[in-house]
């Protein structure tokens, strides 16, 4: 099974350290979050993986083959959508395919294929501007699975989404990992939304950025399994898994 | 009618309180009408109404002897007598004809050059190097410093006089390109390089028509700095243009054919800008709505 492995990680900014010695393992069918008071580096760990960023030590790689380029295996989903505001929903999401040189027939049917997997179905003439924020989103979401990839790197894709929508899209995303078989690592300030979205939590510390606990966690399995998300954050576990997910975010604060 | 509206009063005083106690609570929730103000286009239309009536006033009372200063009514006369009988050779149309092919002949030079010399400057230090310091050179030159060199260089003909046009667009096409591509959103580089994008292909799909608007902006300016170049240009050997009528009646004091061209020039010019922002808003309606 292909993986993607930044091992022992070290990214400098200026010669100023922002990310020393962290080491990752994304699976495929693992959704990997990162999480972590604001410096702690989680966007540079997810640049290298993406190979925005080259790291001054360690190593990225996928299924084997070092990272060094940006490549449609790691398609990014960033927070503010990044879409083309000259081409219509479909064409966005067609993106990859044009690149290709895939013919437009083609597109048109692939695309149409993934709007109504992320629930846009209808909305493929509309353009950009006439999209709300968490329709954006999931045009975004749908352009960079129309590239096939095998990881899905997610930059705080909700993170510029009001709360109602935000809880909407996490289901939208499950839905999509489960659908699409790839991999995902995603940056996320939320608590919750890492607790109902992760297989395994990265937490990380800033100062420079370093990990200090993962955990592993099922809730996102279980919604796969079919149980409804409300049931799911109504557990006790989810409870006690989330103040124990916020002590280790918090840890070494002074309380 | 009087009374009627005046027995409507008390009606009307409780919308404005009603209307006070809105603004109070809710200060966004409606504009306040603008009562008593004129708009710009009025006081702009006033000003070339005054203008026009000056000018109509001291031609009649013979302020100015009529071969500096033809009347308004002389300017129409001649307006008419040069679309219908021509002048010099050439009907007015056709000297039209003439200025505005130079003008797009040039223009299109200017853009199949500047755009990838912009491009080269926005997307390349060795670019920005290499055509920043020769665009800020060519910039300030005034056209009739450098149509001497050009027609020692490329003779009387037209090419010269679409060059002298050309040079005058080049820096604005390439400096607007240039700044377009230098304000392309990185996140939004990096996602179509992550989608599988090369160089080439975020250049194509991404740069080109992330800056598109910022080079239509540049188009306009051209237009208008090589419309107003074209006197310059049809100052040698030319035999139509509207800058050619201009300086032949000049040298013959037919003084009423080089207001009328004048005003011509003008007019065009106008039309011009007009058609630009039209296309601008039917190429790039996502401006500013992102």
């Amino acid at each position: 099974m292909t993986h993607l492995v930044l091992d022992k990680v070290s990214v400098h900014y200026d010669g100023q350290p922002a990310v020393e010695r962290v080491s990752i393992d994304v699976a495929k069918h693992d959704f990997v979050v990162l999480v972590g008071r604001s410096g702690c580096g989680k966007t540079s760990l997810l640049n290298v993986a993406a190979g925005l960023v080259e790291p001054v030590r360690g190593s990225a790689t996928i299924g084997g083959r070092p990272i060094t380029a940006p490549g449609s295996d790691r398609a990014v989903v960033f927070q503010n959508d990044a879409l083309f505001p000259w081409l219509t929903a479909r064409e966005n999401v067609a993106f990859a395919l044009r690149l290709r040189g895939a013919l437009p027939a083609e597109r048109t049917r692939r695309a149409d294929e993934l709007l109504r997997l992320v629930k846009l179905d209808g909305a493929g003439d509309k353009h950009i501007w006439e999209l709300s924020g968490g329709m954006r989103q999931r045009v975004g979401l749908a352009r960079a699975l129309a590239a096939e990839p095998q990881f899905l790197l997610l930059d705080e894709p909700l993170g510029a989404l009001d709360a109602l929508t935000r809880e909407r899209m996490q289901t939208t995303l499950l839905d999509l990992w489960t659908a699409s078989h790839v991999g995902v690592l995603m940056v996320t300030h939320g608590i919750e939304e890492a607790l109902v979205l992760a297989t395994r939590i990265v937490v990380l510390a800033p100062g420079p950025g370093r990990v200090v606990r993962t955990f592993e966690t099922g809730f996102s399995r279980r919604y796969a399994a079919g149980e409804p998300i409300r049931a799911i954050k109504a557990d006790p576990a989810f409870a006690a898994s989330r103040g124990e997910l916020t002590d280790a975010i918090f840890e070494g604060e002074a309380a | 009618m009087t009374v009627s509206s005046y027995t409507e009063r008390p009606i009307a005083n409780t919308g404005a309180k009603a209307d006070e106690t809105d603004a109070l609570s809710v200060p966004w929730s409606r504009p306040r009408p603008k009562r008593g103000r004129v708009s710009a286009r009025v006081v702009s239309a006033v000003t070339i109404l005054a203008v026009l009536a000056a000018w109509a006033l001291s031609a009649r009372l013979q302020l100015v002897s009529p071969v500096f200063l033809p009347s308004p009514a002389a300017v129409w006369i001649k307006f008419i007598a040069v679309v219908r009988d021509g002048f010099v050779d050439a009907t007015l149309v056709q000297h039209i004809v003439a200025s505005l092919g130079r003008v797009f002949a040039a223009l299109v030079a200017a853009v199949i050059v500047g755009v990838p010399v912009g491009l080269a400057i926005g997307t390349s230090v060795i670019g920005r190097g290499i055509f920043d310091p020769l665009l800020e050179f060519l910039r300030p030159i005034p056209p009739l410093a450098y149509l001497p060199l050009v027609i020692i260089w490329f003779g009387i003909g037209e090419p010269s006089k679409i060059l002298v046009i050309a040079i005058a667009m080049l820096a604005p096409v390439a400096l607007s390109t240039a700044s377009g591509v230098r304000g392309v959103s990185q996140e939004r580089v990096n996602a179509a390089r992550s989608l599988g994008a090369t160089r080439a292909q975020v250049i194509r799909h991404v740069i080109l028509p992330s800056a598109l608007p910022s080079i239509l902006t540049g188009l306009r300016i051209a237009l208008g700095a090589g419309w107003s170049t074209l006197v310059a240009a049809e100052l040698v050997a030319a035999t139509r243009g509207l800058g050619f009528m201009i300086q032949s009646a000049a040298q013959f004091l037919v003084t009423d054919v080089v207001v009328m061209g004048i005003l011509v020039i003008a007019a065009i010019a106008f039309v011009l800008e007009f058609i630009i922002r039209r296309l601008e808003r039917a190429l790039v309606p996502w401006a500013g709505r992102e």
